[in-house]
């Protein structure tokens, strides 16, 4: 009987006992994050300032237009209709209703004030977490008015920073190589314009064929390749100034420039008699050093960010593949294996992966791999497509692709595009004219 | 009536050869043979008989005996006009990455530049310039347009 | 001697009829060689496979789709033409821009400074219990107890501290979950390669909304390096709040009134 007893109060016992239960998220979704970017508040008489100086009715809700273009674009923001909005941008940048925003599923708040004090521009802005019903940042800066676009793009990156966790890549430029004219006959000149396609500007003027143009690391210099007087040669450009100079004294063509991370040197290709190995030249002592020396072709260097690795692309072992050796140039290792040509290898400024173009079975791809070969993932496939680069958070790569000719061999077109790393976003990048050939500089603040 | 005979036999005959032969003429325009351009479209003369131009299969830099034969005529033509100085421009297809096509390009030149010096013509008189992929000579997107751009034409350069 | 020419013409005639008949077959365009590549046999999938968990490959391809429809263009203003002659110099701004400065302290945001520090305080402000709401529960749930009432005694599969009784079923659990991945924007900047785990414990009221809140982990969201954890616990907050009133089961209120999400981002990142 008692045995009885003893036995139903052990069954029951650990009844009682309620552990902690846990349950574990695994996953979630990948919608674009809705967020509300309230035109940000401007009194009149700063209104009316600006207006005289920039041209522009309303600069408060032209810098908030561009910080929503900017989220909408990166492919990981939901800007919500504006029309929506129940708080007016004065009030709401001082204490936001949440419920208000709440209302129309925001889950995130921009707001922030436009002034104009001494001759300058004067912003503030703040984030807030409508849910948690608080705010998560604040920050203001002043600068010159004509810099107004900047700041919607330095805006950006700091909300962008601070939801995501990443570096943005928003007050950026591209540099590219304009195209016009007929696929026999085409005028290319260098140009240069913001991320979202604004402020485009050409440097050169078309009379002679230039390619590959690719930022110095403080983006104030520009290395290409020119045809000036028929001479295929690197050059720099000082995009203030305006100047060129032919880097080194080449008694063959050089081609295929890149900066190194530390901008003291240019490394590039270097062909004489049917040869191309990589050379580097120091911009201060003019010193040149040869870092491959193989009978095969050896170009597209590109830097590791610390600077201690090359890679590069080589047809050594019979066809284009990737390379990957030290800075010195010993210690070559080959890190495409897959089936098919690798060209344009180009890493990732978080030193992470190389991305690179494939050819296979006719069809181009847009690429990247781990920096030891592994993983590689193909990103997007086209008829023609390449040069990828990368933006300086290493998240985005711009490229560009070309169209077929009919039979009549008309029809083409080279534009711009770009994609997420995660293959998410694919989307053309418009510029007024075709372009080919871009490079895309690292943050403009620093 | 023998001779109308002849005559009827000899017409038809002439008819039927005259119809074989229209058929054989259509043949050799816009050829390649194994990816490498064969034909004549494009082709412009240095010289009466000398052709200026030599073509390569894809991703190759070696010459074809065609080839050879081609540059055989030029470093003749060459050596009669010892003044005369060259470029050789190199170029390649669209379907390869642009940094490599200008490194192929100024190779296939070479390889023409150093046939001709085996046929003793001094380094002196030829140059070599690479246009990689941006001076195509048939802009079509097939195969045949791309054959006709992977080339080493000779260009009088005085 | 006339049947021998018609015999001849005959022939003849054969002759040109069969010549021309064969015309086609020797008109025959150019055969066009595709470019030699190496021809190897590979599967693309393989090497495409972006590596997220299989539901985030579904939504990603979904939302693929939904964008090849919509066409996405960059917005641009077409810039003035360039006009000059000569090489324009580009002038880059004036003046770089002045200092980046936090906002100082204003009256009505005591609660910034301790926002770093203090996650749990803000859900101990908010009021979130609403007795009004709790009787339409009440309600509700007489008619959803027939329909959720599961087995409560199988063991759950991640749980091996739990005993028999304790847990939640598998249904329930389930119910829960697919609540919260809908709610749970993760955000896509984080690395890859780093322990991406948030753990929430909750104090849940017995309509399933929030009594309590607190990161198990929170001293990490303001270690130098761990920037990227306080944003995934931002986001884990975000989820939780925008889920509730959490799906719970409608009985056994002692069991589960305490409740730990681990919210592992890692899967989603690197599938």
């Amino acid at each position: 009987m008692l045995f009885r007893y003893l036995f139903i109060l052990l069954i029951l016992l650990p009844l009682k006992a309620f552990a902690l239960i846990e349950v574990d998220i695994t996953r979630g979704n990948l919608n674009p994050l809705p967020v509300a970017v309230s035109p940000l508040s401007i009194d009149e008489k700063s209104k009316s300032n600006f207006k005289k100086i920039l041209k522009k009715e309303d600069l408060g809700s032209e810098i908030s237009a561009i910080v929503e273009n900017n989220l909408r674009q990166s492919g990981l923001f939901n800007p919500l209709n504006k029309n929506a909005f129940l708080q007016k941008p004065d009030i709401a940048n001082l204490k936001p209703r949440f419920e208000d925003w709440n209302l129309i599923k925001a889950q995130a708040l921009i707001t922030g004030k436009v002034t104009f004090v001494d001759e300058k521009l004067r912003v503030e802005f703040r984030l807030w977490d409508v849910l948690a019903g608080k705010e998560m940042m604040a920050l203001a800066f002043t600068t010159v008015p004509s810099n107004w676009r900047r700041v919607g793009h330095i805006i950006t990156d700091k909300v962008y920073e601070r939801l995501t966790g990443e570096n943005g890549y928003f007050d950026t430029r591209i540099i590219y190589v304009s195209e016009e004219g007929s696929k026999t006959n085409r005028i290319k000149k260098l140009a240069i314009m913001d991320q979202d396609g604004f402020n485009n500007k050409y440097l050169t003027l078309g009379n002679e064929l230039v390619l590959t143009p690719r930022f110095s690391p403080t983006n104030q210099m520009v290395t290409y390749l020119s045809y000036f007087r028929n001479l295929p040669r690197v050059y720099l450009l000082d995009i203030e100034t305006g100047m060129q100079e032919v880097v080194g004294d080449f008694p063959g063509m050089t081609f295929a420039p890149r900066f190194s991370p530390d901008g003291k040197k240019i490394i590039m290709s270097f062909a004489k008699d049917g040869n191309s190995d990589i050379y580097t030249m120091d911009l201060e002592n003019r010193i040149v050093e040869r870092i491959t020396n193989h009978p095969s072709i050896d170009t597209s260097p590109s830097y590791s960010p610390n600077g201690k690795y090359i890679t590069f692309n080589s047809d050594r072992s019979g066809y284009q593949q990737i390379y990957v050796m030290n800075s010195s140039g010993k210690n070559v290792k080959r890190i495409s294996f897959g089936n098919g040509i690798y060209g344009t290898p180009v890493w990732s400024p978080r030193g992470d992966l190389i991305a690179f173009t494939k050819l296979h079975k006719g069809k181009f791809y847009i690429g990247v791999m781990r920096t030891d070969g592994t993983g590689e993932r193909l990103l997007t496939e086209n008829y023609y497509q390449e040069a990828p680069s990368w933006s300086p958070n290493g998240r985005v790569l711009i490229f560009y692709r070309e169209t077929k000719t009919n039979s009549k061999g008309e029809g083409f077109s080279a534009k711009l595009w770009s994609i997420d790393l995660t293959g998410y976003n694919e989307k053309m990048v418009n510029t007024e004219t075709d372009a080919s050939d871009p490079s895309w500089s690292s943050l403009l603040t620093n | 009536m023998n001779l109308s005979k002849i005559l009827k036999n000899g017409f038809l005959v002439i008819v039927a050869s005259l119809v074989l032969t229209a058929c054989a003429t259509q043949k050799k325009i816009g050829q390649t043979q194994g990816d490498v351009y064969t034909g004549t479209d494009s082709v412009e003369y240095l010289a009466s008989g000398v052709k200026d131009r030599v073509f390569f299969a894809t991703n190759e830099t070696v010459l074809t005996t065609a080839s050879r034969e081609t540059l055989r005529k030029q470093a003749a033509w060459l050596r009669k006009n010892s003044k005369i100085t060259i470029v050789l421009e190199g170029h390649a297809d669209e379907r390869g990455t642009r940094e490599y096509n200008l490194a192929i390009g100024e190779r296939r030149a070479n390889s023409a530049k150093d046939y001709l010096m085996t046929y003793g013509i001094s380094s002196d008189r030829i140059s070599v310039l690479s246009y990689g992929k941006e001076r195509p000579v048939d802009s079509g997107s097939s195969p045949l347009a791309w054959s006709k751009n992977r080339r080493s034409v000779s260009v009088k350069a005085n | 001697m006339n049947r021998n020419i018609t015999i001849s013409f005959g022939l003849h005639a054969l002759l040109v009829i069969i010549t021309a008949m064969s015309l086609p077959f020797l008109a025959k365009k150019p055969i066009d060689l595709p470019p030699i590549v190496s021809v190897e046999l590979i599967q693309i999938s393989d090497k495409t496979n972006i590596p997220f968990a299989p539901k985030a490959k579904k939504i990603i391809e979904k939302v693929k789709e939904k964008e090849k429809k919509k066409k996405i263009v960059s917005e641009q203003a077409p810039p003035k033409m360039v006009k000059k002659e000569k090489q324009d110099a580009i002038p880059l701004p004036d003046e770089k821009i002045e200092k980046i400065k936090e906002i100082k302290e204003e009256k009505q945001n005591p609660e910034k400074v301790e926002t770093e520090i203090k996650q749990v305080s803000e859900f101990e402000k908010k009021d979130l219990f609403d007795p009004n709401s709790i009787a339409a529960l009440i309600d509700k749930s007489k008619v959803e107890t027939a329909l959720t009432r599961e087995k409560t005694d199988k063991i759950t599969q991640d749980q091996d501290k739990n005993i028999d009784f304790g847990g939640l079923s598998l249904s329930e659990e389930d119910a829960l979950k697919a609540q919260i991945f809908g709610c749970w924007s993760i955000p896509l900047g984080l690395p890859y390669n780093e322990n991406l785990l948030v753990r929430i414990k909750l104090q849940l009221k017995p309509d399933g909304s929030i009594m309590r809140s607190e990161i198990l982990d929170h001293a990490r969201m303001n270690k130098p390096g761990q920037g990227f954890y306080k944003v995934l616990a931002e986001s884990a907050l975000r989820a939780i709040k925008l889920c509730q009133p959490l799906r719970v089961p409608t009985t056994g209120y002692e069991r589960w009134k305490e409740l730990q999400l681990n919210f592992d981002a890692r899967e989603m990142l690197e599938g």
